[in-house]
């Protein structure tokens, strides 16, 4: 589904992540589910892929998680699965 | 779209550029550095620059990885990508970036087998569908792309792959702060501080600015509205006479950072005791390599590179554009020989740099009568 609140933190998609290297892209997800140290993600257009989470092991379904490269960097609020 | 719209609703921006108004002392100039490329294309996309009274200046920085790495670099890096058996990869931005004899893209051209990925853990998955081909990926980035870097080797690790290997080139935007600071030829009144390197390294490591160099420096966001209210912040520290560090964008960035990036970058890289940044010459300790535990993965360990330093066109004028010292339409080369389409330096190559940047909005914008 689309999720145009993701947009508060920040309007990086999952497809086109600008430009990589730089320090400051990273796209704001909501996790759909977790298996293990992934989780299933969607961001605001309702794109969805899988993610790392080894560095936010705390994220649950709902939490909105800022993902760079693949990688979640950091959890920064909640939003209903 | 209502969320975008409050950090773009333009009755919320008009008051806000009207505090900096009030704010700034018409008898001063100001010069405030915006460190990170998002930044700087986010001011020039939304026209910010035209919302302020001209005694503000806004001085790009070097947050862009890319447009810092000297050539020297680019070439080690590509020296790997013709041997027989390799399998050379590298994230999208990298891929027009020119080394001496061409970019990766024109290795690709030449028969080099050059992949473009989004994430090292791409590379990784490569090295393990190919068990009889060495796969090397070229890293690049500040502190929030380094723990994507550490969680892929961590798993090379845990996996036993063998035939993957990391060039590391991350750099650490701390240093390059306290050099630009202790640079005789630049005068700054404060900074904007980068939004998501700060996610990952939290407000802490900037208190050097504040305590040290008596300059305010306020972590921000990416949307019209988070520059100008950072400005604010900025400006308010100044009439006040605090130089503080302030986390303007709050909502995303922890005061104290990500714990578990951190001990992983703690892990998997070292400081390398100095390295060249473009236009800023040799930094002590702004870089990381891999530590002695992931020599096995590290390309600098396992194979011999020429290690050349290589020096810009002469002409090209990338260092003063990164220190701030010219504007990039100051430089000889802008928009004449140097243009995204055949670009001379990095600057013009990275969507995130200063020159791709000032080319896009600025310089075709007036072009075009706009």
């Amino acid at each position: 589904m689309v999720r145009p609140e993701l947009a508060r933190y920040g309007l990086g998609t999952l497809d086109l992540d600008g430009c990589v290297t730089c320090g400051d892209i990273a796209v704001p997800v909501v996790v759909l589910e977790v298996a293990g140290s992934e989780a299933l993600c969607e961001d605001r257009l309702g794109q969805r892929a899988r993610v790392a989470v080894d560095f936010t092991p705390e994220a649950a379904p709902g939490d909105v998680l800022l993902v760079h490269l693949g990688v979640a960097i950091a959890r920064v609020g909640r939003e209903t699965p | 779209m209502k969320f975008v719209d409050e950090f773009r609703d333009p009755k919320l921006i008009r008051a806000a550029a009207e505090e900096v108004r009030r704010l700034a002392d018409p008898d001063r100039h100001y010069r405030i550095m915006e460190v990170c490329g998002g930044h700087t294309h986010a001011i020039y996309r939304h026209g910010i620059k035209n919302l302020l009274p001209p005694n503000i200046e806004l001085i790009h920085g070097p947050g862009c990885p890319v447009c810092v790495l000297p050539m020297g670099r680019i070439d080690d890096g590509l020296s790997l990508a013709e041997r027989p058996g390799f399998i050379f990869t590298a994230f999208g931005d990298m891929m027009r970036v020119p080394g001496t004899r061409g970019s990766p893209l024109e290795y690709q051209a030449r028969g080099a087998d050059v992949r473009m990925v989004y994430s090292p853990l791409d590379a990784l998955r490569l090295a393990q569908e190919n068990p009889d081909r060495e796969v090397v990926f070229f890293a690049i980035g500040f502190e929030t792309t380094a723990p994507s870097t550490a969680l892929t080797l961590m798993q090379a690790r845990a996996l036993g792959v063998k035939n993957f290997s990391v060039f590391c080139n991350h750099v650490l935007i701390v240093p390059a702060i306290r050099a630009i600071l202790d640079s005789p030829d630049m005068r700054l009144d404060g900074f904007i501080g980068p939004g998501h390197v700060s996610t990952v390294i939290g407000c802490r490591p900037y208190q050097f600015i504040a305590r040290d160099y008596g300059k305010p420096i306020v972590v921000s966001g990416f949307e019209p509205l988070d520059i100008l209210q950072s400005l604010i912040m900025i400006l308010r520290q100044l009439k006040e006479g605090r130089a503080e560090v302030e986390n303007q964008y709050s909502r995303v960035v922890p005061w104290n950072g990500n714990l578990a990036a951190l001990r992983a970058m703690a892990e998997v890289f070292e400081l390398r005791p100095y390295f060249e940044w473009r236009g800023l010459g040799f930094i002590s300790q702004s870089a990381l390599k891999l530590s002695a535990a992931y020599a096995e993965w590290d390309a600098e360990v396992r194979f011999e590179l020429p290690g050349v330093r290589v020096t810009d066109p002469k002409a090209a004028q990338c260092g003063e554009v990164l220190k701030g010292v010219l504007k990039p339409n100051q430089c000889k080369l802008f928009a004449r020989e140097c243009t995204p389409e055949h670009p001379v330096g990095a600057l013009m190559v990275s969507s995130e740099g200063a020159c791709a940047a000032y080319y896009h909005y600025v310089h075709r914008a007036a072009a075009v009568g706009r």
